[in-house]
């Protein structure tokens, strides 16, 4: 009976109760939409942390650590390799060499960090070759000698990006945008640029602000033009400790979201990489491991860790702080977020309620007249209180979840601040994830807040004495 | 048999400024099946006296006891189910819980009672007939006359058989003819049930029909007129 008197009450008066649970509603789809975004980047920071830089584990010589020399080589590596194998937590696992070299083209230099790989291989442990940029060429073959993979950031440095609207773009764009904006390129036509900010000052002379802000990035977009099989001269010291030169030409160009990886590291066989330092043998000074799940990454440092002194064993915990960081605390993000927003629902439900409990008080003084206890009373308004946020809840979580979902798929691109984000890991394309756990965390702070919200309004009716309020009017 | 016992019952308010005697040792008693009217003029102390028999207010001193049970040993828990299981009332101003339909309304106090459900819609539907309405009972109140809801109010004082029922000022906000056929539902009802009913009125209409007409003054009984029990 009390259940259904106060569902009834929740709706005596319609307007109010609606304004309540529309702002819940609202309330809710922007926390979940708000975590489930930071779920998307944490989701989306510790999978490009693992599958493009870290791995789960990395295997590296203590001294290397401290001082990147070429002699210092993953301690024991035969040994090693052999307990790799036999370890049931791995999924796969792949030796490098890493050197610090100093790379250049005609028109500029820049120091990389070269990775020696079996490209093979690495396909196995790493995505980049699945990170190749449209028109960037082919990830590394080894079949093909001479090939270097470099990052977007690399090509920047390097002047390896040109932009020029040839014949062949024009056209494109024309199929995409207005004639007008067309008919206005034509003073840029087969011009080469250099740079990203030579290109663009042209367009701006050539455009207005708003043909710019609109078809800008797509005009740049189709103008790049990235010199695939351009030679780079890459620098470095040879076993013996002496400056060597070695030409490779770009095959290929990837970009993954941290800009700070791609600025640093390219990729050749390791091979090849061999021939240039010397020496009779590949270096490993690198072993990185995928496990079978990410669980697994501490379980197979503990194994590794006590049997080679000489070698330091890092999970990615270590290798990716960042990842981790967020990873660990995505719990307090969701807990701060939906708190704050709860917090300032609790309010707006606390103040409809105590204005029921007042607008009834003559009401509530006939109940407890005619023999309605406290208890009942106060569960009456409790559950009243208790509808009211319910209804705005389930409605923000299922839209909430409906959006996430849809932008789940289609993903919110952060165009304008694309180049900050990913300076810092993260990508300007965020996909919403919103995982089953966040629904049971938000449904536990909904029964909080609305157990929370209606213990005042409950306890001020609990206060009226039925004399008193059945002379009001 | 005696239903209710007042003995020199006083209720005194005590303001910063003055003290207001507003009912001074009066001492009654109420018998079963009486139809009994509490008349005075305004602030005379009429509905002081039946809130305090209704256990809403508490006495200064003196003593209210209701079938045996003095209600100044009684908590404020005690007295609330006390009124639940032993007393009805009905209120100037109806007093129906406006969401719900004049069946659910008489039903609610069997409901607080747990009442077994075929009895109470039994008892509902019988009490509604009681009172005219029983072609009403999915009304809400805000569908049905000022007469109307007053009688949904009788037949939920009534539902669940209580020693007495207090009225306060019943027919004050009813026109004549509403006011006329609600009294003879009650006297009826009073006849039928041998519940006792005590109203606090200035309506000369009940006066007219009560058995017995008690008079304050000052919050004194200044009389105590007893017309006669019904046949």
């Amino acid at each position: 009976m009390i259940w259904s008197i106060a569902w009834k009450n929740v709706w005596r008066n319609k307007k109010r109760s609606l304004v309540v649970i529309i702002a819940v509603t609202i309330g809710i789809i922007a926390g979940v939409l708000l975590v489930g975004i930071m779920e998307g980047w944490t989701t989306q920071r510790l999978h490009d942390a693992i599958y493009n830089e870290v791995s789960h584990v990395q295997i590296h010589n203590n001294e290397y650590l401290r001082n990147e020399e070429i002699g210092l080589t993953v301690d024991q590596t035969g040994q090693v390799i052999q307990s790799l194998d036999s370890l049931r937590e791995i999924s796969g696992w792949v030796q490098r060499t890493k050197l610090v070299a100093m790379a250049g083209t005609p028109w500029a230099n820049a120091g990389v960090v070269v990775y020696g790989i079996d490209p093979e291989k690495e396909k196995k442990i790493t995505e980049i070759c699945r990170k190749i940029v449209p028109g960037g060429g082919d990830y590394l073959d080894s079949a093909h000698r001479g090939g270097i993979l470099i990052g977007d950031k690399v090509a920047d440095l390097l002047k390896l990006k040109q932009y020029n609207l040839t014949d062949t773009v024009l056209v494109k764009l024309a199929g995409v945008i207005p004639e007008p904006v067309v008919l206005h390129l034509e003073p840029l036509r087969n011009i080469r640029f250099k740079s990203y900010k030579e290109f663009t000052e042209a367009l701006k002379k050539e455009l207005g602000t708003r043909e710019l802000n609109k078809y800008g990035l797509l005009i740049t977009g189709q103008a790049l033009d990235y010199r695939i099989r351009n030679k780079i001269q890459i620098t470095l010291s040879d076993v013996r400790g002496n400056p060597v030169q070695g030409i490779f030409r770009v095959c290929g160009i990837y970009k993954t979201t941290n800009a700070g990886f791609d600025q640093a590291s390219v990729f050749v066989n390791a091979r090849e990489l061999a021939d240039l330092y010397g020496g009779n043998e590949v270096l490993t000074h690198e072993i990185a491991i995928l496990c079978n799940s990410i669980d697994d990454a501490h379980t197979v440092k503990e194994k590794l860790d006590g049997n080679f002194k000489g070698n330091a064993v890092r999970t990615w915990r270590e290798l990716a702080p960042d990842a981790a960081m967020l990873h660990d605390f995505i719990f307090l993000y969701y807990f701060v977020f939906v708190g704050i927003i709860m917090l300032a629902l609790a309010f707006g439900i606390i103040n409809t309620m105590m204005m029921a409990v007042l607008e009834r008080t003559k009401e509530l003084g006939m109940l407890m007249a005619i023999g309605m206890n406290h208890r009942r009373i106060f569960s009456m308004i409790m559950l009243e209180t208790i509808f009211l946020t319910f209804a705005g809840a389930l409605a923000g979580m299922l839209l909430g979840w409906a959006i996430a979902l849809a932008l789940g798929k289609t993903g919110i691109h952060f165009s304008g601040w694309g180049e900050g984000f990913e300076a810092i890991g993260f990508a300007a394309r965020v996909y919403p994830v919103v995982k089953p756990g966040f629904i049971f965390f938000t449904t536990l702070m909904v029964i909080f807040t609305a157990l929370v919200a209606s213990v005042w309004p409950a306890r001020k009716a609990l206060k009226l004495i039925p004399v008193e309020a059945l002379r009001t009017e | 048999m005696k239903v209710i016992e007042l003995k020199n019952v006083n209720k005194i308010y005590n303001s910063s400024e003055v003290k207001v005697h507003a009912v001074n040792d009066v001492t009654l008693d109420f018998t079963e099946a009486e139809f009994a009217a509490i008349v005075g003029p305004s602030g005379s102390g009429k509905t002081t006296l039946l809130n305090m028999i209704g256990g809403l207010d508490q006495p200064t001193s003196g003593d209210i006891i209701i079938g045996g049970t003095n209600l100044s040993a009684l908590r404020s828990s005690q007295l609330i189910d006390f009124r639940l299981h032993h007393i009805g009332f009905v209120f100037q101003s109806y007093n129906l819980i406006p969401v719900l339909t004049a069946k659910e309304n008489v039903e609610f106090i069997m409901n607080l009672q747990k009442w077994p459900e075929k009895e109470k819609n039994e008892r509902t539907l019988e009490l509604l007939n009681a009172v005219g309405l029983g072609d009403r009972i999915n009304s809400r109140p805000g569908k049905l006359s000022g007469g109307q809801q007053q009688r949904v109010a009788v037949a939920r004082a009534l539902a669940s058989r209580p020693k007495f029922v207090l009225a306060d000022e019943p027919t004050a906000n009813l026109d004549s003819k509403s006011a006329t056929t609600l009294l003879e539902i009650m006297e009826k009802l009073n006849h039928e049930s041998k519940i006792t009913f005590i109203f606090s009125t200035h309506d000369p209409r009940v006066v007219k029909m009560a058995h017995r007409v008690i008079t304050l003054e000052d919050g004194k009984v200044i009389s105590d007129d007893i017309k006669g029990m019904p046949a």
